[in-house]
């Protein structure tokens, strides 16, 4: 049976810490003889593990990209591995560091010490996937079959992930993290501007330059846990109308860009992120000069544990790292046409046609212009993007012509020749509708259909150099919005 | 009887979607394990024995199965395909099922039609035959065949005169190969059918195909029908697999192994 070993990385940048893990995936043709290829992902192991550093930070705005050069090339080196011997992974830079404003020039600067692989500047949905993935929660919701809510907390944000039979049902983000508050000899050094607004609302009083005062800081940490349950729909037994009110503006402003929408309920809880590494310590409670492990007890203390289902995360520290070298990535189906020497491809943004059913090929092109029009309102003309379809299921070959014609005159009319023409369906019909297109525009431009890939309007995709003699693509859907 | 009185069609509802078990302990689970295979799974039983709906959908699957078998391919549906016909050694289904030595091979007369309406010499001679399946060649050769055809001209390569052969197995392919001097020889015929399916294809594929060639040199992709591989994604499946046998002169094991 034809197998392949690859090696994938992944890399977290988070607000306080920085790790890497290295994986190694085989993918197998399990499709048997007789059977056109099926690749598949059959194993997946972490082969090793960094160390946890604290993120460099130069200030409190800007990540000291040398540092983390350093870091990465250090760790490869103690790993053996080569940048070249990558054929995926992820990047992430995490929480509130990715709005600080030298993000992305940190990104671009260890893409080439990292290696030319599929890369993710993610966005916080992403992230509390990669995150629930990591941590297992997408498996537990499987085992179980109930809704799985996996609570990433880190430094700067909490990342939120619903599952249900291992699918993503919802995701959100709250500006709440074991960091947001500084100390050092026994000083509040830093107070993230939202905590300190929280703090106002509760009557604390903390400020920069006062004395830690445990009390205070726990009857804040006490709050943020709160603000996590009640955002979690977990309620107060005695519940009075105004809490209700007060709370609600407190989960409006803690949140970091949306918070849960789906009406299903968790069931079970999982938490993962560096506080949650934190729920088995005692001892000098502001070791790690934040309010950590204040905010680990709090949430110990909190609803979750109270009246929640909480079980153990399969890795907690780790879980956004291991996300994004284990999950991160998609294989497209196996039977698919590209033009040689097309990849790497990234950040390509997603354009989604209606294609679901016969009476949906009649229109394409007039659908293909409409999409492109609004597209390029908003962003500007002469940008590559990929669409998506779903496809149909069985389609005549009368039926691939049409829609091949369709969108190869069309797109021809909107786009320059430098533009490869790039389809992702989720039905296996990428071949058969790759060579349509290709008996039209011949080499005139380059051709990419794959298959077996959801995305959406919206959405980013990267594509990976073809892997498994070039059956496959590696490709990582960069999804920015989860609701609906 | 009206309408109205009309009994259901049992088999209208997809076996996938057949559960017939009394106080499932997990029904959820249940459904997806029925929704993971066509295999009849969880529809009960009365006693030792099937109930009433599950015994008679078994025997309309196999009744279904039978008439693929015995069934001729209409004559129009071989016009409409727009191709010639010729017929094996095989004075009728009976013979054919009867006598599989007769099924490869042609008498005399048959052999001159074909020679006399092919193209000699083509890179690639494909033909249709119903095999064990014939319901087969109406369900997937028109959406089949132009594909594959599209694509190998495509790529350059010559393909021969399409026709229908009647009473037709696999092996008429080391007869059909030399006749017309094709470097690669494609037969699609009608599969054995099973329970599940009733119009399932197969391509069978020999590079320098012979009288005396081994059944390890065909390269087969099976399961060609809208419930298994849809039949242009396996066109163009094929396309790229006949690309490669001719580039790399071989087919079958010795082909498997060689990419």
């Amino acid at each position: 049976m034809q197998t392949e070993e690859i090696l994938s990385a992944g890399i977290d940048i988070g607000t306080s810490t920085t790790q890497l893990v290295f994986s190694r995936m085989v993918l197998q043709n399990t499709g048997g003889f007789g059977k056109i290829p099926q690749i598949r992902v059959v194993s997946k192991e972490v082969i090793y593990r960094s160390q946890v550093y604290f993120t460099p930070l130069l200030s409190r705005e800007e990540i000291d990209g040398k540092w983390v050069d350093q870091i990465i090339k250090k760790e490869y080196r103690k790993a053996g591995i080569k940048p070249t011997d990558l054929s995926t992974g992820a990047v992430i830079i995490t929480g509130e560091t990715s709005r600080k404003k030298n993000a992305e020039d940190v990104v671009e600067a260890i893409a080439d010490v990292a290696g030319d692989f599929v890369m993710a500047t993610a966005g916080a949905d992403l992230e509390s996937v990669l995150a629930g993935k990591g941590a297992g929660a997408a498996e537990l919701s499987r085992k179980t079959e109930k809704v799985v809510a996996n609570l990433d907390i880190g430094g700067g944000t909490t990342n939120i992930c619903l599952f249900e039979n291992g699918n993503v049902l919802d995701t959100a983000c709250f500006d709440i993290g074991g960091r947001l508050v500084k100390i050092s000899d026994g000083k509040i050094t830093y107070i993230a501007p939202k905590i300190s607004w929280l703090s106002e609302k509760l009557g604390l009083e903390i400020t920069e330059g006062q004395k830690a005062d445990v009390q205070k800081l726990k009857i804040l940490t006490d709050a943020m846990a709160e603000i996590l349950a009640k955002a979690m729909g977990l309620e107060d037994k005695e519940e009075g109308s105004s809490d209700i009110d007060r709370a609600n503006v407190y989960i409006e402003k803690m949140k970091t860009n949306h918070g849960i929408t789906c009406e299903k309920r968790p069931e079970l809880f999982t938490f993962s992120g560096g506080v949650a590494s934190c729920f088995e310590e005692i001892g000098d409670i502001f070791r790690y000069g934040d309010i950590g492990v204040l905010l680990a007890q709090s949430i110990l203390e909190s609803d979750f544990f109270q009246q929640g289902n909480v079980r153990k995360a399969k890795e907690t520290m780790r879980a956004t790292v291991i996300g994004a070298g284990n999950y991160s990535m998609n294989i497209s189906g196996s039977t698919i046409e590209y033009t040689e020497d097309t990849f790497p491809l990234k950040n390509i943004p997603v354009v989604k046609l209606n294609l679901e059913q016969e009476t949906d090929i009649t229109d394409l092109d007039e659908k293909l212009h409409r999409a492109m029009q609004i597209y390029h309102e908003s962003r500007g003309e002469g940008r590559q993007i990929a669409l998506a379809m779903k496809g149909l299921k069985c389609p005549t070959f009368a039926q691939i012509q049409e829609i091949a014609e369709k969108l190869a005159a069309q797109y021809e009319k909107e786009n320059s020749p430098d533009n490869a023409l790039i389809i992702v369906l989720e039905e296996d019909i990428g071949k058969a509708l790759g060579q349509a297109l290709h008996h039209r525009i011949k080499n005139r431009r380059k051709i990419i259909c794959i298959d077996g890939i959801y995305c959406e309007s919206g959405d980013f995709i990267d594509l990976g150099e073809p892997i498994v003699s070039g059956k496959v693509i590696p490709v990582i859907v960069k999804t920015l919005i989860f609701n609906g | 009887m009206s309408t109205a009185e009309c009994l259901r069609d049992i088999m209208e509802t997809d076996i996938m979607d057949y559960m017939h078990v009394d106080h499932p302990y997990n029904e959820k689970e249940l459904w997806k394990m029925k929704h993971a295979t066509p295999a009849r799974i969880g529809i009960g039983h009365c006693g030792p024995r099937y109930t009433t709906e599950a015994e008679l959908r078994f025997l309309a699957s196999h009744a279904a199965a039978n008439d693929a078998v015995y069934n001729e391919v209409p004559k129009e549906t071989v016009r409409k395909l727009g191709v010639f016909e010729v017929q094996t050694k095989c004075a009728d289904k009976n013979e054919m099922l009867l006598r599989p030595d007769w099924g490869r091979v042609f008498l005399p007369d048959a052999q001159k039609k074909i020679s006399e309406n092919c193209i000699h010499h083509p890179q690639v001679q494909i033909y249709f035959g119903d095999g064990l399946c014939s319901p087969s060649i109406e369900a997937n050769i028109p959406d089949l065949f132009p594909t594959i055809k599209m694509g190998l001209e495509d790529k350059g390569i010559t393909v021969g005169t399409p026709f229908f052969v009647r009473y037709c197995r696999v092996n008429t392919a080391r007869t059909i190969g030399p006749l017309l001097d094709a470097k690669v020889t494609c037969v699609l015929i009608g599969e054995r059918p099973g329970l599940l399916t009733s119009e399932s294809m197969s391509a069978y594929i020999a590079y320098n195909a012979r009288p005396d060639m081994l059944e390890s040199e065909y390269t087969v992709v099976s399961n060609i029908s809208r419930h298994g591989i849809p039949p242009v994604e396996a066109a163009a499946h094929i396309v790229d697999l006949i690309a490669q046998i001719l580039e790399k002169k071989k087919s079958g094991v010795e082909f498997s192994n060689a990419s």
